[in-house]
């Protein structure tokens, strides 16, 4: 499974001090203020960045706002065919989103509930291999020689791992109860764990490609002529710099990850029933063929998936223009 | 960016499309289905092949397809428990027994195949004399012998090889350690003293007691004959030697079998098999959605699972009207239901087993298993209508209150000591997205009396073996509640009830009696049967049944049903009423040479 | 070079171990820390209707009380010098590669995954080749026209194409084009060697659907690294000395770009062959995708086992090739 990440541009290190406005002192701004003035003037970029804030809003609240998300209505259900008996999969002023075949479930509460988890282990995968890869990437990037050698063989390793199977296996495995922790928390952990911990090659390459750059420049040397050693200049110096990259590629990381648990719980091994989850949605759109009967039920959670991944990706995108003086 | 302007228009356009979608297909077309087109001659009508012959035709030549959304666990007869596969091996492979070719209730008459009659027991019944037909031949032109029928029941001994089926002769005969022919070191590998062939066509079994229902457990595939020098062990189901109508050209496992017919068969001696068609492919592993595709637009003509359609087609087919007329809608003779283990606390009081059984919405777990049409219907004892001794009674309300007696429910309860309602946890199969669907409607209909389940879900493969079939972990996870089901093996009460509720039935591994019901009236009244026959017999069925119910071990959910299309290009279909689905040794093609 | 080849050959072997130990430790020692008996893991090693003293037996021939270290030697013997196992009257014995004896389905694995491959491979390598020259073709095209209804056309689609899951797009394209408009009905696979035309009509959906999504990432790539090459001095060197444009696009600009593609691509193509799970079990094309997801839900150990070392094999053999073609595609890259 390709992770949605473009390789090849990155943003460059600190520019020039930028231009000045007309009669007031000049001031050299910031890439920080840079980048935001850049950002701002991309409205599809804010566009995305207002919808991922609203996502997080409904992960939130949403949960507590919505209708049960596990209550029954089989007198919703049209008993011989399974259908929603209510046009448009059973639209309605109390079920917004319709419900769903055999059910009766409200899909508008299974939605919100599902945004809660998708984002939560998104986020916290996304996390874990931020950590993971940024710590790497820079002791790579920054010392060479033979640890570099070893990390980046390191890397390859991982790199040739078949993601989707490992996870698949891995998430089998584990029983219902295992490290002290069960259920739904251990699946989450587990997810977390395989999703993050097999993908932080990916942005430790990046960073150890950007350390790698960055560690020829005066400003280390200034630092190191001061008489700071490796951890002061790695924390205090680099990290500083790598603020930039670090964001827009873990920006750029979270879609690929909510599609990757997506698509763990298509495939069976994600969270326990009868938790809502988008990709399970999905599934049991297949396994019981209602994408027939009732469309709309495979396009709820298929819309909720696209529109939280194009969110992040459009922001992402923005983020990484505004960084970058080169890509235009 | 300007570029990212357009992402407004491809949004709009992905959105049309999804919108194009749903809208054309979500609502309920009576298109003109290709239902009556073609050389059917008397006109269908829905249910008709539950009592009658559909498409007759005595039309030889041309080619039966089979689809199958799955694989069987083994196409040899000696390594099958799949009751489609046991329905479709009787097309290469005679047993000593098999059920009458006809629909209706006739269907549960047992009749000799290869035997020549119901076969002799001795006065205390534990010896039992059959004699086999003398002409039948195999594939191969060499004659059966009725060693070779004794050595293709010692292969099943030999658990490590052939694991899949059932363990009734070690339950049933002398002998049970036997260890298979393979580390049989006897000449000839005849080692079992279970069975003895004092000639040709003679078997004597010995059994450890009496037990009428023999003749049963021998129509099981294996006691197809195979002669020893043939066996190839776990390869033998790559081309089983052919002692049926049909005979293996080619198979590719789990993908692709073609059957040709077998030369070396002779009508006279197979009366219940027909020799119709001149080819017959069952393609395995298919799609549901296409396997039905392909039985409404009559390019296939079987669905060899035997279970019925899936929802999409279900829809179509109760929409139309030309489709519904070539439906067939069986009680399938599995049962659905609920285990209340009778050790695991609160469940070791009986009231409150007695607020489940009154708790649980049964509308939405028939809703879960599909609905009333391919679901199945709402039961209310163990035994399935399609079993031999089967009565109809309702100790909790299930059919007069189908969405639950919630009063009569918190009043038990309240009996328990638990009036507010008690935690308990659910084991169930999370490969199984019914089984699933049922486990999650219970969990929702038991809250509303405030018995909370958490649902543990446990492999299909592994279920019986390690999790809720192995009293140890069910114990040791307080696991009250475990999903299940249960086909009967043969069509009267004893198989059906024996290992749900015999106190002896329960195991260490692979346990049956989940409940673990050690009723000493129920354990009585099982020991009387096998000392009883005829009608007598059958009474006793009812009363097990009402005493597993009285205990409140088991919560009936379903009894199932599956809603078959049968495509017009497919002859001499009906229901099989012991297998629950098209009966395979009858159908033929239309057309074709 | 031929050195080079010797070296990433033993990095190959190393790598091919550290999965093999990566795999055994997830079916072996995860499941021990997590609580499972040899008992209990030993069940999933049998049949389906096992007895007690079955799962014993096997639980001893497996050695699943063995320790770790001793399992692990066990497993790697066992694949690279064979095993014999007990099919029945008589012992049989699966040479190299073995990669176990599946007991649910009675047959080695080996044999299974082989007759399973030609699905993966006509998969990947149909879609690969559309995606890759779709995909560039398309990043080259809105690179030159940049700004232009097309190129914003084209990347929108290309956003939409790695913003929707592919088993989305899959069960769309089947609604639309195999059940309500009949165009490919029953789509399943057919072998090449049997019916070439039927073979290409029934793989046209899945390789379009999965081409989307690939060629969505590749032509945003592309695009991007046209548009920094295509900014560089050499090019308008290149044109000031008359060269016509399309030798300086494809020969100066194109050349430069594609180096981060090859990699990307050969990464991606050897994750497919390994099994493109989703897309098979949309369109129910039983190839090695499909082979492992079935094999996890029937929890066939040994299945799963030989799938993921044949599919990280792929990988890593991707992943050669692509470093040999680096030196030949740039040759600033140094071996």
């Amino acid at each position: 499974m390709a992770v949605p990440i473009d390789v090849t541009t990155g943003p460059g290190g600190p520019p020039d001090a930028g231009a000045t406005s007309s009669g007031r002192s000049i001031e050299g701004r910031s890439l920080g203020q840079i980048a935001w003035l850049r950002l701002r003037r991309d409205k599809v970029a804010i566009g995305g960045g207002v919808i991922v804030v609203i996502l997080i809003l409904v992960a939130i609240i949403g949960p507590h706002v919505v209708a049960n998300p596990d209550v029954y209505h089989s007198n919703l259900v049209d008993p011989t065919v399974l259908r929603p008996t209510g046009s448009f999969g059973g639209i309605s002023i109390a079920h917004p989103l319709g419900v769903e075949p055999q059910t009766g479930r409200d899909v508008l509460a299974r939605i919100v509930v599902g945004t809660q988890y998708s984002l939560l282990i998104a986020f916290l995968a996304t996390a874990l291999s931020v950590i993971i890869g940024t710590f790497f990437g820079i002791i790579a990037g920054y010392f060479g020689g033979w640890v570099d050698a070893v990390i980046a063989r390191t890397m390859d390793v991982f790199l040739a791992f078949p993601l989707l199977l490992f996870a698949l296996a891995l998430a089998n495995v584990i029983p219902y109860s295992a490290f002290g922790l069960s259920g739904n928390t251990l699946k989450i952990a587990v997810m977390v764990f395989v999703i993050g911990f097999f993908a932080w090659p990916y942005l430790g390459r990046i960073i150890r490609g950007q350390t790698l750059s960055l560690r020829e420049r005066e400003f280390v040397d200034a630092a190191r002529s001061l008489g700071a050693r490796g951890p002061y200049i790695l924390f205090r110096e680099l990290l500083p710099n790598l603020v930039a990259p670090i964001l827009v590629y873990a920006t750029l990381l979270i879609p690929a990850n909510i599609l990757f648990e997506a698509a763990l719980d298509y495939l069976g091994v994600g969270l326990y029933v009868p938790t809502p989850t988008w990709g399970q949605m999905l599934s049991i759109a297949v396994t019981n063929q209602y994408w027939q009967i009732d469309p709309w039920y495979m396009i709820m959670p298929g819309l909720a998936i696209f529109i939280t991944v194009m969110a992040f990706n459009l922001f992402g995108d923005g983020l990484r223009d505004a960084l970058d003086p080169k890509t235009r | 960016m300007k570029r990212r302007g357009t992402i407004a228009t491809a949004t709009a356009a992905a959105l049309a499309a999804l919108v194009v979608t749903a809208c054309s297909s979500g609502g309920t077309s009576s298109t003109t289905g290709t239902g009556s087109s073609g050389n059917n001659t008397s006109a269908n009508f829905f249910n008709k092949g539950l009592t009658q012959v559909m498409n007759p035709s005595t039309h030889k030549g041309g080619t039966v397809t089979y689809e199958s959304h799955a694989a069987p666990d083994s196409f040899d007869g000696g390594n099958t428990y799949y009751a489609w596969v046991l329905n479709f091996s009787r097309l290469y492979e005679m047993a000593m027994f098999t059920y009458k070719s006809c629909p209706g209730q006739c269907g549960l008459t047992l009749v000799p195949r290869l035997a020549t009659d119901m076969g002799t027991a001795s006065a205390d019944g534990k010896t039992w004399t059959f004699h086999i037909q003398s002409g039948v031949k195999y594939e191969n032109g060499s004659t059966v012998t009725a060693s070779d029928v004794k050595y293709a029941i010692e292969r099943t001994y030999d658990r490590s090889v052939m694991a899949n089926g059932p363990t009734y002769y070690q339950a049933i005969l002398t002998d049970p350690t036997y260890p298979g022919p393979y580390k049989d070191k006897s000449p000839n590998k005849m080692g079992l003293t279970a069975i003895d062939v004092p000639n040709a066509t003679t078997l004597v079994f010995h059994l450890q007691a009496a037990f009428p229902d023999l003749p049963y457990v021998l129509a099981f595939p294996s006691t197809a004959p195979v002669p020893p020098a043939s066996d190839t062990g776990a390869n033998y189901q790559l081309h089983p030697l052919a002692t049926g109508p049909y005979k293996f050209q080619t198979y590719q496992l789990n993908k692709q079998l073609t059957l040709v017919p077998n030369t070396a068969w002779s009508a006279s001696t197979d009366p219940q098999a027909k020799q119709l068609a001149s080819k017959i492919v069952m393609n395995l592993n298919v799609n549901q959605a296409n396997v039905d595709n392909l039985l409404l637009t009559n390019q296939a003509q079987v669905d060899a699972a035997g279970v019925g359609v899936g929802p999409a087609a279900q829809a179509k087919i109760e929409t139309n009207s030309t489709y519904k007329a070539n439906a067939v809608n069986p009680i399938n003779g599995f049962a659905r239901f609920v285990y209340i283990d009778t050790k695991v606390a609160p469940f070791t009081n009986l009231h409150c087993r007695e607020a489940v059984e009154y708790a649980a919405n049964k509308t939405t777990l028939q809703d879960a298993w599909g609905g009333p049409i391919a679901g199945g219907q709402i039961a209310s004892t163990v035994n399935p209508p399609n079993i031999i001794g089967f009565s109809k009674f309702d100790l909790y309300n299930a059919l007069s209150q189908p969405n639950g007696d919630v009063s009569d429910a918190k009043t038990q309860l309240q009996q328990c000591g638990q009036p507010n309602g008690f935690s308990t946890t659910m084991g169930y199969r999370n490969d199984n997205p019914q089984e699933t669907a049922a486990a999650t409607a219970l969990q929702a209909s038991l809250q509303q009396v405030g018995i909370k389940l958490t649902l543990k879900g446990f492999a299909g493969g592994t279920y019986y073996t390690s999790f809720c079939g192995d009293p140890a972990y069910v114990h040791s996870h307080s696991l009250g509640l475990c999903a299940g089901g249960w086909g009967a093996d043969w069509p009267d009460g004893y198989g059906f009830l024996d290992e749900l509720s015999n106190g002896n039935a329960i195991a260490s591994t692979g346990n049956t009696n989940i409940e673990e019901l050690n009723d000493s009236v129920i354990n009585n009244l099982f020991a009387k049967a096998n000392t009883e026959t005829g009608a007598a017999r059958t009474a006793i069925w009812a009363q097990v049944d009402h005493q597993i119910m009285a205990d409140a071990g088991i919560l009936p959910e379903v009894y199932q049903k599956s809603l078959i299309y049968v495509p017009t290009s497919a002859t001499n279909v009906f229901v099989q009423t012991y297998y629950g689905m098209l009966d395979y040794l009858a159908i033929g093609a239309s057309s074709g040479s | 070079m031929i050195f080079f080849i010797i070296r990433r050959l033993f990095m190959t072997v190393f790598l091919l171990l550290v999965v093999s130990l990566v795999t055994f430790a997830i079916f072996f020692l995860v499941p021990r820390l997590a609580g499972q008996t040899a008992y209990q893991l030993a069940a999933q090693y049998v049949g389906k209707n096992p007895i007690p003293s079955e799962i014993k037996t096997v639980e001893t021939k497996l050695g699943l009380n063995a320790p770790i270290w001793l399992q692990y030697g066990r497993y790697i013997k066992g694949i690279i010098l064979g095993t014999h196992y007990n099919a029945g009257p008589d012992v049989s014995y699966c040479p190299f590669p073995c990669f176990g004896y599946s007991f649910r389905n009675q047959q080695p694995v080996w044999p299974q995954l082989i007759s399973d491959a030609p699905v993966t491979i006509s998969l990947a390598i149909g879609a690969g080749v559309l995606w890759l020259i779709g995909g560039v073709a398309i990043g080259v095209l809105s690179a030159l026209r940049k700004g232009s209804f097309f190129d914003r056309f084209s990347m929108g689609m290309a956003l939409a194409g790695v913003s929707l899951p592919i088993f989305f797009t899959g069960l769309l394209a089947l609604t639309l084009f195999s059940y309500k408009w009949q165009i490919f009905p029953n789509v399943h696979f057919v072998s090449f060697t049997a019916n070439p035309v039927q073979w290409a009509k029934n793989l046209v959906l899945p390789w379009i659907v999965l081409a989307f999504q690939y060629a969505a990432l590749y032509a945003r790539i592309t695009r991007a690294g046209m548009l920094e090459t295509m900014g560089e001095d050499y090019i308008r060197t290149a044109r000031a000395k008359g060269l016509p444009e399309r030798r300086v696009i494809v020969k100066h600009g194109l050349r430069s770009t594609l180096t981060p593609i090859v990699t990307i691509f050969g990464m991606d193509l050897g994750l497919l062959l390994g099994g493109a799970i989703l897309t098979e079990t949309v369109f129910s094309m039983q190839g090695l995708g499909y082979f492992t997801f079935l094999a996890i839900q029937n929890q066939d150990l040994p299945e799963i086992m030989g799938v993921v070392l044949l599919a990280s094999f792929f990988i890593i053999i991707a992943n050669l090739v692509v470093d040999i073609l680096y030196t030949i595609i740039d040759p600033r890259v140094r071996i």
